[in-house]
């Protein structure tokens, strides 16, 4: 049996994974896609299909579409402040002196943290009055800077950003970090022979070397992005009055705060779509990369 | 001749014990699930509450999951969409009920509440309001929360304010406190509700509850002029300097701590600060007061505010009879005056003696008699949907109060919006 059909027993092995797959992913995904058609309230068996209506009026939707634009504000914040301060830090940190390993860990420490956890942390630091934020401030005599981050509808979505880019920053240096290890050393100890500064090295020499943990972080940060919930549930709910709203946050309260689940279905078709273009993405750099270094 | 009486007597009782003990486990057995949204204000009595009824029930077997106020409102839905709803809950009385009872979530208690005369226990307005859904009865109330003016006693007597009766004397009393470097008014609004009160007391106040009840049921706009009036006066109190700076960054009990501390004057808040105050040793009277939202307009009738929280049964209860059992324990007077006292609140059931409130709960049951209308506050008026809108305009107004005009006429589009979907 095993000989004429030598597929079965690798198979047999995948069974149980697909199976978990299938039940925990692509099950609740055809949930969703379903739901997204209806005018479900998310409790109660009763319910009508409305075709596109929900994708009509999702277009329209004055709140969709602040959720948008903060949401591509976050991923424009994302593919930046993050992704730049992990690869200063991954060169600031590399090698194996005794210093750097401590301060790689107090760097990675955010990704330990449950995102509730960041939350919570960050709210008491921009607490108006006993923040430490605002206590700084006051301290190096910029009153007029402090404010009350959270509820201030101008800085709330940026100061949750902050919290969020935290934790993200600690992964991003880790997988430059790992990237790191993987440019050859004499290619580095070439360019200096022949006289590249350390700026030049790092721009000609090891910056394109980190094209594949690159394509990495883009697309992991990019992904984190898209899905950010847990610290803005916990430090805003979307608030003040939607100001900190992103797709996620946008399709909860539609669907848990609202009870039009199948609205906040069709929300989640968005954002699965938009985050499949980021995956599909994704893979072609990556397969671009591997045939340059093949 | 002795010893065969015993030995009757303690056959009779054996034989007895046998046949009620079996009986009585037979009653209510297995598994009992209760879930309730009584964070530190009452939550340890309902734990007592439920042991108590444990005990009596020796069949049956308890899980009580507590769990955060605001996180109930989500959380509780998410269960009974999935088919594994706690036998009884706690839950606001009004639209969120009447949200679930239309969603067939909810089974009736008209068994129990006519094989017990619960009709008679409770004020008629309480039974028609809180109680009655659909010409069923499906909430049991344990608790009746007020929202008025509470203010720091000290404060008052040392700017010389007055307690206000109307609309001017609130906005000298402000004014005094302003001149004395001291915030009026404490709001938190972090969690958006708190801001509903000021929204309900002017409406209630300038334009009633008849036209309220319009606004709340879609058939009155957000655009009308009784609206644009209201956040008009609301509007003057938050220009002029009276509110402590940016109530949308804290919670109603930090607002209720700026009180207590003295760092602002009085805050719009439900009876349950009570409690809250209790727990910081405040003494009811002394340390801190309360007054009904002034008058505005004189030939408006009077109306009390507040939420009134219920325990509702499953209609996919696991353990109806134990829950239903349940509902009936908790009309006991004792148990609703027990639990009445530890949150501060008042208790619904007119077989508690009014005896046992403070000096301060015994006066705002006095107000809410001597009112004619009792109305639920906004998020507990409107449907689910609307209220996530006129909550989000409550905090929008309190950073942007100038643009409040525009505001309303999004407010009423949304809200329209909102109806619309619900008449699908």
């Amino acid at each position: 049996m095993l000989r004429r059909h030598p597929w079965v027993l690798p198979a047999s092995f995948l069974l149980l994974p697909l199976l978990v797959y299938f039940a925990f992913v692509i099950l609740p995904t055809l949930n969703s896609l379903y739901y997204s058609f209806t005018d479900w309230v998310g409790y109660g068996d009763d319910f009508n299909f409305v075709g596109l209506a929900n994708f009509e009026k999702i277009f329209t939707d004055r709140l969709f579409g602040n959720a948008i634009k903060n949401t591509a504000i976050w991923l424009a914040l994302a593919m930046t402040a993050p992704t730049g301060f992990g690869l200063v830090l991954a060169l600031a940190l590399q090698g194996k002196r005794r210093i750097n390993t401590i301060y790689k860990s107090l760097f990675y420490l955010p990704i330990c943290l449950s995102p509730i956890i960041i939350g919570i942390i960050w709210v008491w630091l921009y607490s108006p009055k006993l923040g430490i934020v605002n206590i700084f401030l006051r301290a190096i005599g910029q009153d007029h800077l402090a404010t009350a981050w959270l509820a201030n509808p101008n800085t709330a979505l940026y100061a949750v950003f902050v919290a969020w880019a935290w934790q993200q920053t600690g992964l991003n240096m880790v997988i430059f970090l790992a990237g790191l290890t993987s440019v050859p050393t004499p290619l580095v100890e070439a360019a200096k022979v022949d006289g590249a500064n350390y700026w030049q090295t790092l721009r000609q020499v090891v910056i394109p070397m980190l094209r594949p943990a690159t394509v990495v972080v883009f697309a992991l940060t990019a992904i984190n992005a898209l899905k950010s919930f847990e610290v803005i549930w916990v430090m805003t709910m979307g608030g003040p009055f939607n100001k900190s709203d992103t797709l996620a946050v946008f399709m909860y309260s539609e669907s848990f705060r609202k009870f039009k689940m199948g609205y906040g279905s069709s929300a989640a078709v968005v954002l699965f779509l938009m985050t499949m273009v980021i995956i599909a993405l994704y893979f072609r750099q990556t397969s671009k990369a591997e045939e340059l270094y093949d | 001749m002795l010893n065969k009486r015993l030995l009757t007597a303690l056959l009779f009782i054996l034989v007895s014990a046998f046949l009620v003990a079996p009986a009585m486990a037979d009653d209510l057995m297995g598994d009992f699930t209760v879930s309730h949204y009584f964070g530190g204000f009452g939550g340890e009595y309902i734990e007592e509450i439920v042991d108590e009824f444990i005990a009596a029930n020796a069949g049956l077997s308890h899980a009580e999951s507590p769990v955060d106020h605001e996180q109930f409102k989500t959380s509780i839905l998410v269960q009974l969409a999935g088919g594994n709803p706690p036998d009884t809950f706690s839950y606001w009385a009004g639209a969120r009920i009447q949200f679930v009872v239309d969603g067939g979530r909810l089974q009736p208690i008209d068994d129990v509440w006519e094989a017990n005369d619960m009709g008679s226990q409770f004020p008629q307005a309480v039974i028609d309001n809180a109680v009655t859904y659909d010409m069923h009865r499906y909430a049991l109330p344990l608790t009746l929360h007020w929202v008025g003016m509470f203010y720091n006693t000290a404060l008052f007597e040392e700017v010389g304010a007055m307690v206000p009766t109307t609309w001017d004397e609130l906005v000298d009393a402000a004014e005094k406190f302003k001149m004395a470097g001291i915030p009026a008014f404490a709001l938190g609004s972090m969690n958006r509700w708190p801001g509903q009160f000021w929204f309900d007391m002017i409406l209630l106040r300038t334009a009633g509850n008849d036209y309220r009840n319009d606004l709340m049921s879609g058939k009155a706009s957000y655009a009308d002029e009784e609206v644009v009036r209201a956040f008009g006066m609301w509007k003057e109190l938050v220009d002029a300097g009276y509110f402590y700076p940016d109530a949308n960054a804290y919670d109603w009990d930090e607002a209720a701590n700026q009180v207590a501390n003295g760092e602002a004057a009085m805050t719009l808040m439900g009876t349950w600060i009570g409690g809250h105050y209790a727990g910081l040793g405040l003494e009811p009277g002394a340390d801190f007061d309360y007054f009904s939202f002034p008058t505005i307009d004189e030939d408006v009738p009077r109306a009390s505010l507040g939420p009134i929280d219920t325990f509702v049964v499953s209609a996919d209860a696991a353990n109806a009879d134990a829950a239903k059992a349940f509902i009936v324990h908790l009309t006991d007077p004792d148990i609703q005056a027990k639990f009445a006292l530890g949150a501060g609140n008042l208790a619904p059931s007119l077989r508690v003696d009014t005896g046992i409130y403070n000096d301060v709960v015994a006066r705002i049951a006095a107000e809410i008699a001597a009112d004619p209308v009792f109305a639920f506050n906004y998020d507990l008026a409107t449907p689910p949907p609307v209220a996530e809108v006129g909550l989000n305009s409550f905090s929008e107004f309190m950073a942007n109060p100038g643009d409040y005009a525009a505001m309303l006429e999004r407010v009423q589009a949304d809200a329209a919006a909102e109806f619309a979907g619900m008449e699908g």
